[in-house]
């Protein structure tokens, strides 16, 4: 559609808000918004602000400052425009917005990326805001069309209406001129009770084209003159080619070139296959570089080895060591979890085009505004020079915050000038180059006193974090970094002293943000122990849980929610398949958002174990898609279930030694369990959904085991036990 | 010049007979609908189907479907329709990355013509695609729709 309006109402720190009676009141402040407003006229429709256009049919095209890897923010964030502007959600096309400050909407305004389950939570005032706003302007509009006080209107699916005598117009015949009249200084958001669209468990807008093999992901890129790059990096993380010897390779036919990329080789071909066939044979040398000695095996003995060394704190309530001094009863227990890999069906990938000091990039990301950096720094082109486009990301689960694999394409585009060069990556590449999941290693006191309550929790965890390596402007201090200890602070159980130290032990290995990053071994290690906890004071761990809750009603509500669906036993029993089915419960807070799940399984004679059912109760607040939501909590069980039965990363001298999914595999069809979703809007702030539901299920599975069979799992993956 | 049918219209590449299949569609005929996961006929992604039957065109070269008739989930259905399959993808909103999902319907689809009143088990261990956001559950729903209402129109 044609819309030369530039209309942008999102300057930095445009709104400032403050609860009304009826909704909540927004109050505008948009320098050099009139001047702008000069520029904009369009005979069949317009921007209304930078979210938000309308073209002549009515049709709203929406900006998106967030991608889709599978969450449902296609769905979720168009939910919340055609809310407010009162539009049916069909009429809402979602494309992804460029580059640029307009977009930066988390953080104060500073920055913005996808992930950390913040897409929903960063645009619910701003995309409500944008909607409301342009609804505003159209009923200015209409107003001023018929000669009538825009008091007197209302909206309707994309219509103004006047209630007096019962005229209406579109949206999109009154599209360019309401884009012409001044945005409101401040709007209503709609009362919750008047919700068409949220709540609501709407279908995704994104499900036909990925039905029927048009929905286009990065791999799939096409333009005239493409051409394919496959890449061989150093075996031995961080390693340099040294030498290479390309005349084998350039014999084939359909291969172009053969190039240097940081820290490996490309070959330029005309297809995938023509390409990889000429990598297979080229002979390449590469320097073992630092990290040749190292061994993730003996990098979890140093971990463990330091578990009861004194660390920062993390959080530091009462007085731990009284309470471990006076205690009657003190238990403790050492967990371990390994280096975990993303695995998105997709592999990376990415293409690039350098030609007439222009940089164009087509990529899956995380942070749209990561790619034009590492373009920018790689070409030296400036910022406003550099185009990204964003296709369907086929997974992201963290892995795609990282630009690795767009800062190869680029390299690659400025070599072959004027040609486009697609980077794509095998399923080995990937799974041997990727940022892993941190490794841990934690220790867990607790003190009870001569009743046998719980007096103090002292957590010390040892490993490092994606903030230090990664992002190092996130952490409170140089020594505390919070992306290895969220999920032991700030928990709900009123137990009087709770501590929680962190000790820094550098990972050699390249490290990342894995879906719930350290929530997803916090979960585990602190659910695992609370259960500990109970057996050792022989209570029932439901029970046990709640008598610590009695001061955190939310809490409380989801714990007792999923107790409800599953019908609680906490003993095992004999089941209708001759089998000893037993259950177990975790609940864990992240990302805002509180969990509760309780598991049911069994074990075979052979001593493999079966997840016949999860029970998964949620309040985030305020649930935007229920159905979305259910979709996200059945994914994020999933993903954490693979990894506890299955996953692990293992380094060997240096290189990681998985490379397919024969040595590395995820959760199958066979192994997923049925899983009952249910919410309760709790109220407050909305909380996130795309990770919450992944740290409780390691837990549950694992206490539902030790209820089962007596045995307490302490390292992950489960294949590592025998459990027979 | 290799004489390829692919959903049911002739087309002539010229490829070496050990291509694979699959970059065959997606390098040389570009249709992406078909995806690359592993390379090594591990996780399904790049299943079409041969004669009716699902294969992974990852491991199978072209030179085995000569002669044949290939069938991608670009073809999978009438133009402009949507095959039982896909109908209950939808109904049930299977998807979430959506990645793996051709690669899933190809495979329900041979599997459902194979077996067209499948039990709960045998839906439950007929499909061994991998999808890394967990789709399986709706996946398994959507099969059981599917197959309710394929039988259902034959009446």
């Amino acid at each position: 559609m044609s819309s030369p309006a530039t209309l942008t109402l999102s300057r930095r720190g445009f709104l400032a808000a403050t609860a009304g009676a009826g909704g909540l009141i927004l109050g505008f402040s948009l320098p050099g918004f009139a001047r702008e407003l000069q520029a904009t006229a369009s005979a069949d429709g317009a921007n209304f602000n930078a979210f938000v256009a309308i073209d002549a049919q009515g049709i709203v095209t929406m900006q998106m400052p967030f991608i889709e890897m599978g969450q449902g923010t296609y769905t979720a964030l168009p939910m919340l425009i055609a809310e407010e502007l009162d539009v049916d959600l069909s009429a809402v096309r979602p494309v992804q917005a460029g580059p640029g400050a307009d977009y930066r909407i988390m953080f104060n305004n500073s920055i913005r990326f996808t992930g950390d389950s913040r897409s929903v939570r960063s645009s619910w005032v701003p995309l409500r805001t944008a909607g409301a706003a342009a609804r505003s302007m159209l009923i200015s509009a209409a107003a001023e069309r018929w000669g009538v006080n825009a008091a007197s209107l209302r909206t309707s699916e994309g219509f103004v209406l006047n209630p007096g005598n019962g005229e209406k117009l579109g949206y999109g015949e009154l599209a360019s001129l309401a884009a012409r009249l001044t945005p409101p200084d401040d709007v209503v958001l709609k009362d919750p009770s008047l919700y068409k669209l949220l709540g609501k468990p709407l279908d995704r807008t994104d499900v036909i084209a990925k039905t029927n093999g048009s929905a286009e992901y990065g791999f799939d890129f096409q333009m005239d003159g493409l051409r394919t790059a496959v890449v061989k990096q150093s075996p031995v993380h961080r390693g340099n080619v040294t030498a290479y010897k390309a005349e084998a390779a350039l014999k084939f036919p359909g291969v172009f070139s053969v190039d240097e990329i940081p820290h490996g080789i490309a070959v330029v071909g005309k297809s995938y296959w023509h390409a990889k066939r000429a990598l297979d044979v080229l002979e390449v040398e590469f320097d073992q570089g630092e990290m040749k000695d190292f061994n993730s095996g003996e990098y979890a003995s140093k971990l463990l080895s330091r578990v009861r060394e004194p660390g920062v704190h993390a959080e530091n309530k009462g007085d731990v060591d009284a309470a471990l001094e006076d205690a009657d009863l003190v238990i403790e227990a050492s967990y371990e979890l390994p280096y975990l890999a993303h695995v998105t069906m997709e592999p990376m990938c990415s293409t690039a085009l350098v030609a007439d000091n222009k940089c164009t990039v087509w990529t899956p990301n995380q942070g749209v505004d990561y790619v034009v950096q590492t373009a920018a720094q790689i070409t030296g082109i400036s910022p406003e020079n550099i185009t990204v486009h964003t296709p369907y990301l086929g997974g992201g689960f963290g892995r795609r915050f990282q630009t690795d694999f767009v800062a190869q394409a680029v390299t690659l585009a400025m070599k072959h000038e004027g040609t486009p060069i697609k980077v794509l990556w095998s399923r080995e590449e990937d799974m041997q180059h990727d940022f892993y999941r941190p490794m841990l290693a934690a220790h867990y006191r607790a003190a009870f006193d001569r009743e046998h309550n719980p007096t103090a929790v002292f957590i010390t965890n040892v490993g490092d974090g994606p903030w230090r390596q990664l992002a190092p402007e996130f952490m409170s201090s140089p020594d505390l970094d919070n992306s290895v200890m969220e999920g032991t602070i700030h928990q709900p159980y009123g137990i009087a002293n709770w501590r929680a130290d962190y000790v820094y032990e550098h990972s050699p290995a390249p490290i990342g943000f894995w879906r719930s990053v350290s929530n997803s071994y916090n979960g585990f290690c602190k659910e695992s122990f609370i259960d500990e906890m109970a057996h050792a004071t022989a209570r029932d761990p439901v029970e046990f849980r709640r008598d610590m809750l009695v001061n955190d009603p939310r809490h409380l509500a989801i714990l007792n929610r999923a107790v409800e669906m599953a019908q609680w036993r906490s003993s095992s029993w004999q089941a209708d398949d001759r089998r000893t089915h037993a259950m177990g419960v975790a609940l864990h807070k992240s990302f805002g958002t509180i969990v509760a799940q309780i598991a049911e399984i069994s074990l075979d004679r052979a001593g493999l174990l079966q997840v016949h059912k999860v029970w998964c109760a949620v309040d985030c607040g305020f649930t935007v898609n229920p159905r979305i939501a259910t979709m996200q909590m059945e994914s994020a069980i999933a993903f954490g279930l693979s990894a506890m039965l299955h996953e692990e990363i293992s380094i060997k001298d240096g290189a990681t030694t998985a490379g397919n999914f024969d040595d590395y595999p995820i959760l199958t069809a066979q192994q997923m369990p049925d899983i009952e979703v249910a919410f309760i809007n709790g109220g407050g702030v909305v909380g996130g959904i795309g990770e919450a539901g992944t740290p409780p299920i390691a837990p549950a599975v694992c206490n539902a085991l030790f209820a089962l069979n007596g045995q307490r799992i302490r390292s992950l993956p489960l294949r590592k036990h025998n459990l027979a | 010049m290799t004489n390829l049918n692919i959903n049911g219209k002739s087309l002539q590449l010229d490829v070496e007979d050990e291509m694979p299949l699959l970059w065959v569609l997606r390098d040389m005929a570009g249709m992406t609908g078909t995806k690359f996961g592993c390379g090594k006929g591990l996780c399904g992604a790049c299943t079409v189907h041969i004669d009716g039957r699902a294969v992974r065109s990852c491991v199978t070269p072209v030179s085995f479907s000569r002669g044949k008739s290939i069938t991608t989930i670009e073809g999978l259905a009438e133009p402009g329709q949507n095959h039982p399959l896909q109908e209950a993808w939808i109904i049930e909103q299977v998807p979430q990355c959506g990645y793996c999902q051709s690669g899933q319907i190809m495979a329900a689809a041979a599997f459902l013509k194979s077996n067209p009143d499948p039990s709960e088990e045998e839906i439950k261990d007929g499909i061994t695609n991998l999808c890394r956001c967990g789709t399986y559950l709706r996946i398994r729903a959507a099969i059981r729709t599917a197959a309710k209402n394929i039988a259902e129109q034959s009446v």
